[in-house]
């Protein structure tokens, strides 16, 4: 859309337009994945990417990361009342309703295999087992370029946070999908934990390629008229601008503890942002729930990033990672 | 789905408590047609002094019908009928005209009409007329027969009947009898529905319930179309917020009502 909206840099030297480097590499080795830019779509706020209304150009994202799918089918939490507002934020509950492993192996990553930009499909398991099943069913699969190990929904009924807010748990799931799979393993942390610090090592210890940081904070909201909880499954997960300090200082923390590559999530709304995370530590970001309030908000961040860069000088995105600690 | 800065051209309250809006942005008027929507955000985004734009409140867009589409001089106006009732609907109240609120579509599916439906049942209840004014409008410029039933909860909420076409046929109900006929739009509904050809509603959820009974015990059959409103994260399919439970061959499965609604047959929900 608006290349310079919410960038804090649209005004002047913009003129010098020397080639900027914005590849970053969030797998490294065998496994080697490298994005064209560091600007990825969050799980669970694109879909799949190829069924719904899009006001951009896809091909313009560093990646996009699928809605978490399970190996069956899910139906997801009750219809009505799995979404609310709160101050600059909102709750979802949506229990990860998706497609199955099935039908996005054989009708959605076809699709995939002709995009440029490559899809890193979240999965979730009710059990160990069930996250490596999932792992080993993407190995090979033409269109997909990663696994998201989501051990950090705070919604699932079985699986999802409960395997996160645990190393040794956390420890076996990677452990599981890392044997299952030779597609780069991205584990995805909950910020509801004492010491994430921990649980990122542990990720890391047991093979992860990279981590993000963070999935939503466990919230909730109650209607004072009716007197009942505002979601009908009574605690959501909390995202939105109002997570972005919290998910900052994990951020920070995180890419302290670990040396694979970080992957900054939690309320980026704007390009100045997203480099903030980027000078916290993340070589690369996700944009979530941005974009149901601005459907152009990921290659708006894109385009933010760009702008910061030209306008400080910058010409190597690489540079900015972590340069805030000094 | 176009994205655009819409500018206001009017906006105030029109009766009761409810407002009219009118915004010029005619990218998102092209290829709509009655029952679709639009995402207004409703929060000031504009950048402040620094340069960024951080004005994240209220956060979520607010999904609204398209009231009705009119021609105007820098090309298709297009208008939201919507009652206050919580921060973002506040926040549109307070626009002045060449104010910009930034809004997307047109979404959805929205009502069909059939090619031979002479007869057309119009049914909305509170702010559930404001997608019926167009389609009326469509439906008697195409020169068909439309009754359209308005039900309030009082005399001072009722849509006025003098910006509506002359040939539609209007009937009034009131909750506690102030105007037109005492009861529910449901009433009506029962009595005219063997005359039409096809229904269409938008209204509350108990409205919706009554209407499927009333369709499923009545001698003929008719499609009973339904807006349905939910709260919506997003509009346009990607965050699953607006999920309906709806009865498909061999059971049930969770659709979503922005993207594969609003428009669903009323049995098939309720």
């Amino acid at each position: 859309m608006d290349a310079l909206r919410g960038t804090g840099y649209d005004r002047g030297r913009m003129a010098d337009a020397a080639p900027l480097d914005l590849a970053v590499e969030i797998a490294a080795g065998k496994r080697a994945l490298t994005l064209a830019n560091p600007v990825m779509v969050a799980s669970g706020t694109f879909s799949y990417g190829v069924d719904q209304l899009k006001a951009f150009d896809v091909q313009r994202l560093g990646a996009v990361v699928s809605k978490t799918t399970t190996l069956r089918p899910r139906a997801g939490s009750p219809a009505g009342d799995r979404i609310d507002e709160t101050p600059a934020g909102m709750l979802n509950s949506i229990g990860l309703q998706n497609i199955g492993m099935d039908k996005l192996v054989r009708d959605v990553a076809p699709a995939w295999a002709r995009w440029k930009t490559p899809v890193i499909v979240s999965v979730l398991g009710s059990t160990v087992e069930e996250y490596g099943e999932c792992a080993a069913r993407l190995e090979g699969v033409a269109g997909v370029a990663g696994v998201e190990l989501n051990i950090s929904s705070p919604n699932a009924q079985q699986g999802g946070m409960e395997f996160g807010q645990d190393a040794s748990t956390a420890a076996a799931v990677t452990a599981a999908c890392r044997r299952a799979t030779t597609l780069p393993v991205i584990v995805k942390l909950t910020p509801n934990v004492t010491d994430i610090a921990s649980i990122a090592r542990a990720a890391a210890d047991a093979g992860a390629d990279a981590v993000c940081a963070v999935n939503t904070l466990q919230a909730m909201a109650i209607d004072v008229r009716t007197r009942k909880p505002r979601i009908t499954r009574v605690f959501a997960g909390l995202s939105g601008p109002a997570m972005k300090p919290v998910a900052l200082r994990m951020v920070w923390q995180v890419s302290s503890a670990v040396s694979i590559p970080v992957i900054g999530c939690g309320g980026i709304m704007t390009g100045a942002d997203a480099i903030e995370f980027l000078l916290a530590g993340a070589t690369a970001v996700q944009v979530g729930t941005a974009t149901f309030r601005n459907p152009t908000a990921p290659v708006d961040v894109l385009d933010g990033i760009v702008a910061y860069m030209r306008a400080e000088g910058v010409t190597d995105v690489r540079a900015l990672i972590g340069a805030a600690k000094g | 789905m176009r994205t655009a800065y819409a500018e206001v051209i009017e906006n105030g309250r029109l009766y009761g408590s409810t407002h009219l809006m009118w915004l010029r942005a005619p990218e998102l008027a092209r290829n709509a047609h009655p029952g679709q929507f639009m995402m207004l955000r409703c929060s000031d985004d504009e950048a402040y002094g620094d340069g960024i734009a951080h004005a994240d409140d209220p956060l979520l867009p607010r999904p609204m019908s398209y009231h009705r589409v009119r021609a105007g001089a820098g090309g298709n106006e297009w208008s939201v009928l919507y009652d206050v009732v919580g921060r973002g609907t506040a926040w549109l109240s307070r626009r002045a005209p060449g104010d910009r609120v930034y809004a997307w579509g047109p979404l959805g599916n929205g009502y069909k009409v059939g090619r031979g439906s002479r007869n057309l049942l119009l049914v909305g209840g509170g702010i559930g007329i404001a997608p019926l004014v167009w389609l009326a409008e469509d439906a008697v410029a195409q020169g068909r027969n439309v009754t359209l039933v308005v039900g309030a909860r009082s005399a001072e909420h009722v849509f006025p009947s003098s910006l509506l076409p002359r040939e539609v046929e209007v009937v009034v109900t009131t909750d506690d009898g102030s105007a037109g006929r005492k009861g529910f739009a449901t009433g009506p509904f029962a009595e005219l529905l063997e005359w039409c050809d096809q229904a269409f509603a938008c209204g509350p959820t108990p409205m919706f319930r009554a209407m499927a009974d009333i369709a499923r015990r009545a001698k003929v059959r008719r499609s009973v179309q339904a807006l349905l409103e939910e709260r919506m994260g997003c509009g346009t399919g990607i965050c699953y917020g607006c999920a309906v439970k709806v009865r498909v061959r061999g059971g049930t499965a969770m659709k979503l009502v922005c993207k594969d609604g609003p428009r669903f047959d009323v049995r098939d929900v309720y």
